[in-house]
């Protein structure tokens, strides 16, 4: 037992007390955050003002489009965006990227154009050669009859790749010449505003006592409690096959096996580092939990916290329970692989397979966190390769009977007992192997005669 | 033929002296892999205060063995015992195995990795935490105490290695190679530190393939070729029971004796000497009294003994 606590007690400084473990777990949230705010960043430097051209033979268009241009419009426009998105976290990075687009709509600048006693063949000529001299960045031709089914609005830019300016100008010209046509049609634009105004939909979840609660929080908080089991698995089970490889590799395993019973080394490894992790992940809720704090602070009320899903002690005591299950059962796989490969880029390939597992698992925390009573979800939650992801999302997406629960965690459990006994019986042989990987039916050998 | 069963007797004798105080007693032990048997029926003792060579080409069942006796691995058949007891874990603490092929943590503190390894042998902190300090200033490495293994030479992490191995006092000791990597200066000096160990009755084996280094550490030696034992028995013992009777002769007069047929088989003259090969059970002895007796002026009468390479060599080859 004492040797035991040795090795835990090596593994954990091993990793707790190096730089690296500093920064990473720095680095992952402002990763984390930096995913979410750079692109809106770079979209968010504005481009430069775009010369153009407008051709308005009607006359009808080219002033409303100049009003809908206009900075106040543009500007006007951006806030209401910016409100619209506030509301939608779930968006896909596609969405975010277009919608972070039109909160910073690019300016233009109307270029003065006289076409009169042009044809249009010289018209388009004439700005061409413009845009090509670089006197012009764009132009727009707007057709003679815009009420005409087949009316076209010509459109050249020297920034055809830069959606923002289009978007925006496409955006103004749309509005103004339905305000033509509904002028046309006499329709007051209020009229019509009034008429098309968006319902209010109050969407909400209930839990099983009625309360009411917040499904768009909910989706957020399961996605990151789903995102951070996840990447600290992965992240920890490289990190044990790591170890195991390197120990192998330098022969150390040799030593060592000359001190201590291969199983207190193997376990010792384990749980060292998976406090190692637990440590990590303690650090991340700890902070979270302070920045949450610090901003209901800041804003003066409670609002913050309402929004947030109700997290019961009993939900972190489930979580915490996963992420252990989850963390053995990955863990003595990558521990195996180690013991059996010659090198960590072998390893890898090795442990692809678990590795695949764990993203699946992933994957499935969507379908669950769509649907946390169907059928699937029920059966991800409680396949013990997929649970570790899958329970804890479902627990806080819409808990599930208590049996649901301890089912999983046994079958998880039980998993880790069949993977425990393996490993320990992989890694006794393998350690001692040098000098080439080994083959499946080797290490079944080696399963069935250690 | 007859050599092995010279070898035989000697082991005899070897065993009747050690009986009572061999610490380490190997008995018909036998490990197979599958259809490979990697160490047969091989039975040794050694005794504390000696040095222990173990020799043997590769792949002869070396390390098999020392896996073994250290406790990585159990006999199919026999049984290894350890100062009078079956080998345990808790016996593994007594042991200080450095293997042939092995390494440091990379990234690792020099001291954090002394610490670890004396941990897993049960010493208690603060003691480790001395002879650490004891042991880096006597190797002269105390100011890389705080430095991690990718800055030390191979030579100092040799030593670190052995640190390692010595830190929790063992009792026996079995050192694979431990001169490999090491510049002469620090071979001597490792020697010296052995001579310690041996002189404090520590129980010493030591593996080499370096035949010069084990004529002049070992006081025993154990052959193994093919898994299976050759040679056994005192350095002195084999050395004779591998001599062929062979006289290097610088001499002046004494023809008379020298063509004696029942005593001197043939002469190979060289510029100033004469190799002389006696007889089968003729005793070198009787030739240099009957020389004395005979006149002759007699400047150099010497043994020819078969170095420990050659016997290896012999030995192995009467295997093959």
């Amino acid at each position: 037992m004492r040797k035991f606590l040795a090795v835990v007690k090596h593994e954990y400084k091993k990793i707790v007390l190096r730089w690296t473990f500093l920064i990473g777990t720095f680095l992952f949230p402002v990763l984390g955050i930096g995913f979410g705010i750079v692109p809106a960043f770079i979209f968010s430097l504005k481009g430069e003002v775009t010369r153009i051209a407008i051709v308005d033979p009607s006359g009808e268009v080219l002033p409303r489009l100049r009003e809908n241009l206009s900075d106040e419009a543009v500007t006007a426009k951006v806030r209401e965006a910016a409100k619209q998105s506030m509301k939608d976290i779930s968006a896909t990075q596609e969405e975010r990227m277009k919608k972070g687009a039109s909160q910073i709509a690019s300016g233009f600048s109307i270029v003065d154009y006289d076409a009169a006693g042009k044809s249009t063949q010289e018209i388009r000529a004439d700005l061409i050669e413009k845009v090509k001299a670089g006197s012009l960045d764009a132009y727009l031709i707007v057709p003679a009859n815009i009420s005409a089914n087949d009316a076209v609005f010509e459109f050249r830019s020297r920034k055809g790749g830069d959606f923002v300016a289009n978007d925006t100008l496409k955006d103004a010209l749309n509005q103004a010449v339905r305000s033509k046509r509904l002028t046309d049609a006499k329709i007051s634009e209020s009229q019509v505003r009034a008429l098309s105004q968006d319902i209010e939909f109050d969407s909400k979840g209930l839990d099983e006592q009625g309360q009411e609660k917040n499904s768009d929080m909910l989706m957020a908080a399961s996605f990151v409690i789903g995102l951070m089991i996840y990447i600290t698995l992965v992240v920890y089970g490289q990190v044990i096959m790591g170890a195991v490889v390197e120990e192998k590799d330098t022969r150390i395993a040799e030593i060592l096996f000359s001190s201590a019973k291969p199983f207190d080394l193997m376990m010792g490894k384990l749980v060292g580092v998976g406090l190692a992790g637990l440590t990590q992940l303690g650090i991340w809720v700890v902070s979270l939990g302070a920045i949450v704090a610090y901003l209901s602070a800041m804003s003066g009320s409670a609002e913050i916290f309402k929004s947030l899903p109700s997290i019961t002690p009993l939900m972190m005591v489930y979580f915490l329970l996963f992420f252990l299950l989850g963390y053995f059962l990955f863990a003595s796989i990558y521990a195996l692989v180690g013991a059996v490969v010659t090198n960590v880029q072998e390893g890898g390939q090795f442990a692809l397979p678990a590795t695949l597992l764990l993203v699946i698992g992933y994957l499935f925390s969507f379908a669950v966190l769509r649907d946390p009573n169907s059928s699937l979800s029920f059966w991800v939650s409680i396949t013990p390769f997929f649970a570790p992801v899958t329970m804890p999302v479902r627990i806080l997406a819409e808990t599930p009977p208590f049996w649901q629960i301890a089912l999983s965690a046994s079958l998880t459990a039980l998993g880790i007992v069949i993977l425990v006994w393996l490993a320990a019986r992989v890694y006794r042989i393998g350690m001692l192997m040098y000098g080439k990987r080994a083959t499946v039916p080797e290490i079944w050998k080696w399963i069935r005669t250690s | 033929m007859q050599k092995t069963g010279t070898t035989a007797k000697i082991l005899r004798n070897h065993n009747l002296m050690s009986e009572l105080v061999a610490s380490l007693r190997v008995d018909h032990v036998t490990k197979r892999y599958g259809d490979f048997t990697a160490v047969d029926d091989l039975s040794f003792e050694v005794r504390p205060g000696r040095v222990f060579g173990f020799l043997g080409p590769n792949g002869a069942g070396k390390t098999t063995t020392i896996r073994m006796i250290v406790g990585i691995t159990a006999p199919d058949e026999g049984s290894v015992e350890l100062f009078g007891r079956h080998i345990s874990s808790d016996l593994q603490d007594k042991i200080g195995y450095l293997p042939e092929e092995r390494g440091l943590y990379k990234k690792l503190k020099i001291v954090d990795q002394l610490r670890y390894f004396a941990a897993l042998k049960d010493v208690p902190t603060a003691e480790a935490d001395k002879r650490i300090d004891f042991w880096l200033d006597r190797m002269k490495l105390s100011e890389w105490k705080n430095k991690k293994t990718t800055d030390l030479s191979k030579g100092m992490q040799q030593k670190i290695q052995f640190i390692s191995t010595v830190l929790h006092d063992p009792d026996l000791l079995i050192l694979d190679e431990p001169f490999s990597g090491l510049d002469p200066v620090n071979v001597e000096f490792m020697i010296d530190v052995l001579a310690e160990f041996k002189t404090r009755e520590k129980t010493i084996i030591f593996s080499t393939h370096l035949m010069e280094t084990a004529e002049r550490l070992c006081n025993d030696i154990l052959l193994i070729n093919k898994s299976k034992k050759v040679v056994a028995g005192s350095l002195r013992q084999v050395k004779e029971s591998f001599g062929k009777n062979l006289i290097a002769l610088r001499v002046a007069g004494g023809d008379g004796v020298l063509n004696d047929r029942s005593l001197v088989a043939s002469i190979v003259d060289h510029a100033d000497e004469k190799e002389v090969q006696l007889t089968e059970g003729a005793d070198p002895q009787q030739l240099l009294k009957k020389l004395v007796e005979s006149g002759a002026s007699i400047s150099k009468f010497e043994e020819i003994e078969p170095s420990l390479n050659d016997i290896f060599i012999d030995a192995v080859e009467e295997t093959e």
